[in-house]
């Protein structure tokens, strides 16, 4: 059988062109951080707040403000709707695109004035008050670091179970594949600049959990394919890559129809997000990215690498294992001088 | 299993999924009682981006909304105008400052005190502690108008104005033998004599915060339950500021203890958190405020991600699965049958894990949690169909290829879902927040496609394999030799 593994040069060069894009990522996040949603994006927001009616009045008032701010040359990132718990006041919210340092009280006051004279019907513009106001986001690294912490533990637990159930290069190929998966996925999302919210650390665990299992379902397969061989006496004679061919070309199937499911779903849930919430749009983009590249890993580069290592480790053991001659003569050797020795 | 007892499964089995379909996803309709019908779908707990929550906005004392200003001005304009301006508020006392108002009393030298800003800071970042320490999926502690605090969180079990409330207390901790109204000459309980306090089960009372003391704080409380017996005092309060925050009676003899249990008749875990994460934030010195926080009032926001986001997401992901079940059918008919039969099992038994097990909170995350378990356990049916076709093109019959496929598929099913439940098990422990609820989803999920695909679709294949006659074709197989024969 034919080895259909890359070349050593064609994965040398996607390694080292996937390398450059984590650093350039790396690069980004230091220097711009990711992108943030507008949910937690600093902001200025125009708020809107009384009885709004719920429903009725909402939505005129709505396009009243939202035609009034664009004629005055504001940007509407997002419009959010909510209620008062204990009191019948409804709230308007418009969250400003642009930097949040702007001070636009006065602003506000034109507003409210606006509504005032705009007549709108049904609306008594006295018991609305139109503010503005600056919301800073302050950083919540806990929830990333322990994430962080808890990921490093899978990978060592995922090292030290595929070397044990499966084979030691197995397990380090998981290993280095799964890292490498994960932070590919995050340095393409903050070189895309896709907006991150409280949900991409999660995104960063579905990255993990595909991977692990994309890489254990490679290396299941192998080791399925290399134990039928070592209980096969007929099996035909092939090389360390050819066997890793053959055990990858088994599991392909497999990992690209699960791949297209999910993906299917990252690109259903992307539009979805389209006419519901743009996002639920990012997080779509950012797992769909997570499956391509931990597609691209088990189905390309994964088996190319275990390849290298068993083929470094089976010429080592033959190596090993071969008899030594050399060590025979000198026994040999040192039998006859003692026995020469003894006549003496 | 005879033709008779297969029927008979069939039929029980479907009226159970059936029974459990309606349970789990039955819109929400007006029943006889005074309630609505709510299926279990419905009671899912979700986070802020697809359910939405609460948000409030906390005010220092001295610091007014707009809206409050507004008022102030009012009332004030039109006393003016009636001449008698007595104990109403000048609206020239206070300052603009963005979107709010800052009262004089805060300058000083015509810039603002700095103990001012000082203890708004510590009192920013004793929320910040206070609303982590609760392990939400999502939740927002920022800062607006450079001197108000916002909060967003999640919908949840406790009653957000007594939430709020309880995380404005500000001040240290103190352990009193009776109530206060001032913290005068009182000497504060600090980390040097309590490690912490944590939520513990308390049984059928429900929870317990647990406050375990270091060495000196366990002698300290010694002496103190000595002299408060000496007293004849059975009541110990525990106070963060002058505010009281737990109680414990019937302290009748010298306590010597490393961990006292105090239950404060909590029935949600998420109401002893509370208890728990106030308290423990008041041990630390450095950042506990002197400062008045008033929440102006709670408000409901909706959904971050969109409001009809989770139904539609819900609706997209049911098409799909049935894409799915259907392509099977078609691919793989009567095995088929038996992987829709178990995917409906899983998805159902899925519903009812994250509906009725406390901690499971769903998110954008969440979903693709649930997507990625369902595609697991779809992927090892599949994987286990295939190696059933392979044993029985190999020449076995179709009993012997079922079993030596099963076979066949066992050790990588195994080591698969081992490796995945055990890296969303570490994930669920070490985590907070999104990543956390997404790996506590992915577990249950995996669990239930260990389960189905070892057990359940075996054996729904079993059940459904006892009614046909040509159970080669009901299997979508052909054999060879058959073929060969009738050519």
């Amino acid at each position: 059988m034919k080895s259909k593994l890359l070349s050593k040069k064609t994965v040398l060069i996607l390694v080292a062109v996937a390398l450059a894009v984590i650093v350039a990522g790396a690069f980004v996040c230091g220097f711009l951080g990711f992108a943030k949603d507008t949910s937690k994006k600093d902001a200025v927001s125009i708020q809107v707040s009384g009885y709004l009616a719920q429903g009725d009045l909402r939505d005129p008032l709505e396009e009243f403000f939202l035609d009034k701010l664009s004629a005055d040359g504001y940007s509407v990132a997002e419009v959010r709707y909510g209620t008062s718990y204990s009191l019948t006041d409804d709230i308007l919210e418009f969250v400003l695109a642009g930097k949040a340092d702007r001070d636009l009280t006065e602003y506000a006051s034109q507003l409210q004035t606006a509504l005032e004279g705009a007549g709108i019907e049904g609306v008594e513009a006295a018991v609305i008050t139109v503010s503005a106001n600056n919301i800073e986001y302050a950083a919540q690294p806990a929830p990333v670091w322990r994430t962080a912490v808890g990921a490093a533990v899978v990978l060592v637990v995922l090292l030290a179970y595929v070397a044990i159930r499966f084979r030691l290069g197995m397990g380090v190929t998981a290993f280095a594949m799964a890292l490498f998966d994960v932070l590919l996925t995050f340095a393409l999302i903050a070189l895309l600049r896709i907006p991150a919210g409280a949900a991409m650390v999660g995104v960063a665990v579905f990255v993990l959990i595909l991977s692990a299992l994309f890489e254990s379902a490679l290396f299941g397969r192998i080791r399925m394919l290399l134990r039928d061989r070592e209980r096969d006496e007929a099996a035909v004679s092939m090389t360390a890559a050819e066997e890793v061919a053959a055990g990858a070309a088994l599991s392909r199937n497999g990992i690209f129809a699960a791949a297209i499911g999910l993906a299917a779903v990252c690109m259903v849930g992307g539009i979805v997000g389209l006419c519901t919430g743009v996002s639920l749009t990012w997080i779509m983009i950012a797992a769909l990215i997570g499956v391509l590249v931990c597609t691209f890993t088990s189905v390309l580069i994964a088996p190319s690498m275990y390849a290298a290592i068993k083929t470094a480790s089976d010429a080592r053991r033959a190596e090993k294992s071969k008899y030594n001659y050399a060590s025979e003569k000198r026994r040999a050797k040192a039998a006859t001088a003692d026995a020469a020795e003894q006549a003496e | 299993m005879g033709k008779k007892k297969s029927a008979a499964l069939i039929v029980l089995v479907t009226v159970v999924l059936l029974g459990l379909l309606f349970i789990c996803f039955a819109p929400t309709f007006q029943a006889k009682t005074p309630y609505d019908y709510r299926s279990l779908l419905g009671s899912v707990e979700l986070s802020t981006d697809l359910g939405g929550g609460y948000s409030t906005v906390y005010y220092p004392e001295g610091v007014i909304s707009q809206s409050e200003y507004d008022l102030i001005e009012s009332l004030y304009t039109a006393a003016e105008n009636n001449g008698d301006t007595s104990g109403l508020e000048n609206p020239a006392d206070y300052t603009r400052h963005k979107g709010v108002y800052l009262s004089e009393d805060l300058y000083e030298d015509g810039a603002l005190k700095e103990s001012f800003v000082d203890s708004f800071n510590a009192a920013f970042r004793t929320l910040q502690r206070r609303f982590a320490d609760k392990g939400y999926a999502d939740y927002t502690v920022a800062t607006q108008d450079d001197y108000t605090i916002f909060v967003q969180i999640p919908y949840g079990d406790e009653t957000p104005g007594d939430l709020f409330n309880t995380f404005a207390y500000g001040g240290s901790l103190y352990l009193t033998s009776e109530t206060i109204t001032s913290v005068k000459g009182l000497e504060s309980w600090t980390d040097a004599d309590i490690k912490g306090f944590s939520v513990a089960s308390a049984g059928d009372s429900g929870y317990a915060v647990a406050l375990k003391f270091t060495k000196e704080g366990r002698e300290r409380f010694k002496e103190m339950t000595a002299s408060m017996v000496e007293a004849e005092q059975t009541t110990l309060y525990l106070y963060v500021g002058t505010n009281q925050v737990l109680s414990v009676s019937g302290i009748s003899s010298e306590q010597d203890t490393s961990t006292l249990y105090i239950s404060g008749s909590f029935t949600e875990r998420a109401d002893a958190q509370t208890a728990a994460s106030v308290l423990d934030s008041a041990l630390d010195e450095e950042n506990a405020f002197s400062l008045v926080l008033q929440y102006s009032q709670v408000n409901t926001f909706e959904p971050s991600a969109g409001t009809h986001t989770a139904l539609a997401i819900t609706i997209a992901i049911g098409v799909l699965f049935v894409a799915v079940l259907v392509a099977a059918l078609v691919l793989y008919k009567g095995m088929g049958l038996a992987h829709a039969y178990a995917f409906l099992t899983y998805i159902l038994a899925f519903v009812l894990c994250i509906s009725l097990i406390g901690g499971m909170v769903v998110d954008l995350a969440g979903v693709l949690a649930i997507v990625l378990a369902s595609a697991v356990m779809t992927a090892f049916n599949r994987f286990a169909y295939r190696n059933i076709r392979d044993e029985f093109y190999k020449g076995k019959t179709l009993t012997a290829a079922i079993k030596s496929g099963y076979r066949r598929s066992l050790a990588l099913t195994i080591d698969v879902h081992v490796i995945l439940a055990a890296a969303s098990l570490i994930v669920m422990l070490i985590a907070t927040g999104s990543a956390h609820f997404a790996a506590a989803i992915f577990l249950a999920g995996i669990l239930l496609s260990a389960a189905c695909t070892l057990g359940v679709t075996r054996f729904y294949l079993y059940m459904f394999m006892a009614q046909p006659k040509n159970k080669i074709a009901f299997c979508n197989f052909r054999r060879e030799e058959a073929d060969e024969d009738e050519e």
